[in-house]
């Protein structure tokens, strides 16, 4: 029952979640920002807006990213397999490409290449991070991890690789070369407007839900740990995501390939042979 | 229903059509801590297809006419055009030089006029706010440029920048 809830509120809690975020990033450049609940008068005001369609493809593509999405989250909270979750969430970002590829945009060509390059960089940190949980506990099962104790210490390398992660799946600098709002005026979502935005900015909430349900993971069974790592989290991302510079795609190739994947690699080594 | 809301998520389009650069400054000043315009909900998109509010500075030169229009014709209704700074409304300093044309109200309609050279943040902020009480009465029809650049007969007036650029500099039109 309270699953159903959860699933049915997800949405809701990720643009709560995305205007207090943007409240927080406003005080910490000593500016007062919006109010609390301004992604929701964003969507009314989009809901209201003419519709311009490119074709029907191209919509249908961008509203079933933002419904898969809401079912990767749903498996999440239901405890499903953490493989075919991460496998369907990759399923999810495709088709966005795919959309972005479907028009004659370049901005939208160049996101959706910058979106591949960026999925190449962080997908295998989520398959190496569903085998850890894997060697530790002998099941892909999201029930059985939030069952055990926190398995922060073990897979501490893994934790580093995680968030490099964030940045990139959250769209946030430095790793926001896939969306870059001045430069290529937001990639793949530059044809979608009106209602049809609406999907893709809901779906930039469910993404938040999702990220940091996937950083509650590491903390297991304890609620107040997990409290505690999204707070530090929460507050560490923004902080970073206000002191930095955008890095070019290939940058980020480089960094996330290189520092994250060999951390991920010596931690499935340590877990394995230690 | 939604029509509340308008007011409360003004997304901002900004274009510079050959602008000092001036205004451009004030309007990013008008971003930034000390005015924060982002407490009313704005936020500077640069994608015309999901914008509101079309900030336009700069006289309009020859080469950023067509420009504008195609922003202009790209952005979908309800929407609301300011014309910052002396010269977008009128000229300014720029007016009857051979290379501009004298306003932005030559080509396209516009609801509110801010004065000034630079327009100071303060009435660019102002002027956001007025705007966006026009902005809450406009109906979804569709609102038309005053000119474009051909002779057309389309039912909507969208014509390709690559299909009318042949026509601009009238001389050395190749067809
Ligand atoms: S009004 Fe003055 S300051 Fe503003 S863009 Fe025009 S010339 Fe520059």
């Amino acid at each position: 029952m309270i699953e159903i809830i959860l699933i049915l509120l997800a949405p809701f809690v990720g643009g709560l979640l995305y205007g207090f975020e943007r409240i927080v990033r406003a005080r910490m450049q000593n500016r007062q920002g919006p109010p609390l609940l301004q992604p929701f008068y964003d969507m009314f005001k989009l809901m209201d807006k003419q519709a311009l369609m490119i074709h029907p493809y191209h919509t249908l593509l961008g509203i079933l990213h933002f419904l898969t999405l809401w079912i990767v989250v749903a498996l999440v909270i239901c405890g499903a397999n953490l493989l075919y979750i991460v496998f369907l969430h990759l399923f999810s970002s495709l088709l966005l490409v795919v959309a972005g590829y479907s028009v004659r945009s370049i901005y939208s060509h160049l996101g959706a290449n910058r979106e591949l390059l960026s999925i190449v960089a962080y997908e295998p940190l989520l398959i190496a991070l569903s085998v850890a949980f894997f060697i530790l506990y002998g099941s892909f099962d999201i029930e059985v991890i939030r069952e055990n104790k926190s398995a922060l210490l073990e897979l501490f390398p893994l934790f580093l690789a995680f968030l490099l992660l964030l940045p990139i799946k959250l769209k946030k600098s430095p790793f926001d070369a896939a969306e870059a709002h001045q430069e290529i005026v937001g990639g793949v979502e530059i044809e979608y407007s009106g209602i049809f935005f609406e999907f893709l900015y809901m779906a930039k909430w469910l993404e938040y839900i999702f990220v940091y349900l996937l950083l509650f993971l590491f903390a297991g069974d304890s609620l107040l740990m997990a409290s505690i790592l999204g707070v530090i989290v929460f507050l560490g991302i923004n902080l970073v995501d206000n002191a930095t510079a955008r890095v070019r795609i290939d940058h980020l190739l480089a960094i996330v390939m290189g520092i994250g994947l060999t951390l991920a690699v010596l931690n499935l080594i340590g877990l394995s042979y230690v | 229903m939604f029509k509340k809301f308008r007011k409360k998520s003004p997304w901002i389009l900004h274009y510079n059509a050959g602008s000092c650069n001036g205004c451009d400054i004030e309007i990013l000043a008008c971003l930034s801590p000390k005015y924060d315009l982002e407490r009313f909900g704005v936020i500077n998109t640069g994608n015309p297809k999901q914008s509101d509010i079309f900030l336009v500075t700069g006289p309009v030169t020859m080469r950023s006419r067509e420009r504008l229009v195609e922003l202009y014709t790209q952005m979908p209704e309800p929407k609301v055009v300011i014309a910052v700074g002396s010269c977008t409304c009128t000229g300014g300093v720029f007016r009857d030089m051979y290379n501009v044309e004298d306003g932005i109200d030559r080509y396209i309609p516009v609801d509110v006029y801010i004065p000034g050279c630079a327009a100071s943040p303060e009435l660019i902020i102002d002027g956001v706010v007025k705007a966006l009480d026009i902005l809450e009465k406009k109906t979804k029809e569709r609102e038309k440029p005053f000119r474009l650049f051909k002779d057309f007969t389309l039912k909507d007036g969208i014509v390709s920048r690559r299909e009318s650029a042949l026509r601009i500099g009238d001389d050395d039109a190749k067809d």
